[in-house]
């Protein structure tokens, strides 16, 4: 694709508007190209000044009270680093949620403590799960700062148009991350299967579900295959998982 | 010497003219009063928005909320280089609302398709620009980018959606786009 290809595509980019082969190609593009970055911020800001135009229309009066207490609920912001790359933004949410979480649990935990032995259980629970949750958004950190680690781009299919995911593994190890996002939650009783494509038929790697804003960090499971992959996917099956394909493929990339 | 002083008049009118960024800064700095003050300026401009986009009243003011504890959380991200606190709330507010509208179709749940309480409050004279911008593109064009932006359609699906080639599309999109720019830039 030439570089005018790729200005063109900017202003359906600053819309979200790209989907299919277009929308992956422009993706890995304007990573490297400063040119298209400055024409997309340009146009994302148009795009932003259209919603300033919609007409003002004041919520109900109790919301502001609604909104404040929520704030009052949450910890004071602490100030952010600079923009990181997309993975290591993946990254540091998982691992600021799981603080997050694991640190309200705590205080949590030390007020009820007093109070209920049953209490004490279900935050003792909670806090396990931030533990989990926390031990595996280190283990994606130390996957990821592997020099050995290989990344593949997948792009999602007539299925999943706005979907897209990466897979980073690394083929000693045969340890692999699927990181995902704009994927819709799968239909009752299904999973998301994800497939190693090596030489020989698809080997199956795990179901996994996505959260309420359809994006997940899903650790596959260990396949010898994943030491010669061509092509990552993922299909949409029963939740148990299947041998073979049987469902539509949501998300496809080469292990280039 | 007398420039000196311009620069210093400039600085302090700056500071004056800016007072929602103003107030971004000191909701970074963990100031809830500041906080209030963003909501009271903006919370009229999410909802209109998110209105528009989910024809909801209830999921409407789910997403004001949601907007103000985004705010609240990132107010360190603004950044004053790519565009004005007004745009930057409109951008989380179409984000939150487009999502739920995204799950509302995975449900296959029909919109409440209320009818849109008329906007109380008099639209702000960059409103009024863009407005005029959005009447100066054909209305084939309109409706395209509204289809892009406040029902967040992909250029396939809204090669679908009218019934028209992909290429069609994305054309009129990017020169919608275009004028729309040049326009603003006015």
């Amino acid at each position: 694709m030439s570089e005018d290809r790729y200005l063109e595509l900017v202003p359906l980019a600053a819309l979200d508007a790209l989907d299919g082969e277009d929308r992956a190609a422009f993706e890995a593009h304007v990573r490297d190209c400063a040119a298209c970055q400055a024409e997309l911020r340009a146009q994302q800001a148009v795009a932003a000044r259209l919603g300033t135009a919609t007409g003002r229309v004041p919520p109900s009066p109790v919301l502001r009270a609604r909104v404040m207490q929520a704030a009052e609920r949450e910890p004071r912001p602490r100030r952010g680093v600079g923009p990181l790359a997309w993975l290591s933004v993946a990254a540091a949410l998982v691992l600021a949620v799981a603080f997050l979480v694991s640190r309200a649990q705590r205080d949590e935990a030390r007020r009820e403590a007093q109070q209920a032995a049953a209490e004490r259980d279900r935050a003792r629970a909670e806090l396990d799960a931030a533990r989990a949750r926390l031990a595996e958004a280190e283990a994606v950190r130390e996957l990821l700062a592997r020099p050995e680690t290989r990344t593949a781009t997948l792009a999602g299919l007539a299925a999943a148009p706005r979907a897209r995911a990466r897979v980073v593994w690394d083929p000693a190890s045969r340890e692999a991350v699927l990181l995902a996002s704009g994927l819709d939650p799968a239909p009752a009783g299904k999973g998301y299967e994800v497939w190693v494509i090596g030489t020989g038929a698809p080997v199956p790697a795990g179901v996994f579900q996505v959260d309420a804003t359809g994006r997940v960090v899903f650790r596959l499971p260990v396949r010898d295959e994943t030491a010669r992959v061509k092509t990552f996917a993922v299909t949409v099956e029963p939740w148990m998982g299947t041998p073979a394909p049987t469902g539509p493929m949501v998300l496809a990339g080469a292990a280039s | 010497m007398a420039a000196g002083s311009n620069m210093g008049g400039a600085l302090r009118l700056a500071t004056a003219d800016s007072s929602a960024e103003a107030l971004l800064r000191r909701t970074a700095d963990g100031d809830r009063a500041a906080l209030g003050q963003l909501y009271d300026r903006f919370a009229s401009l999410a909802n209109g928005l998110a209105l528009r986009i989910l024809r909801d009243v209830a999921e409407a003011e789910d997403v004001v909320q949601e907007v103000f504890l985004q705010v609240w959380r990132q107010a360190d991200r603004f950044d004053a280089a790519r565009g004005t606190p007004e745009a930057w709330i409109c951008t989380i507010a179409r984000s939150r609302a487009l999502d739920r509208l995204r799950r509302r179709v995975a449900r296959k749940e029909d919109s409440a398709a209320v009818d849109l309480p008329a906007a109380a409050e008099p639209a702000t004279d960059d409103a009024l620009a863009v407005r005029t911008a959005v009447a100066s593109l054909s209305e084939d064009q309109r409706r395209a980018v509204e289809l892009a932006y406040y029902e967040g359609l992909t250029q396939s699906e809204i090669a679908q959606r009218l019934g028209e080639p992909l290429g069609t599309i994305k054309t009129r999109i990017r020169t919608a786009m275009m004028r729309l720019r040049e326009a603003l830039q006015r």
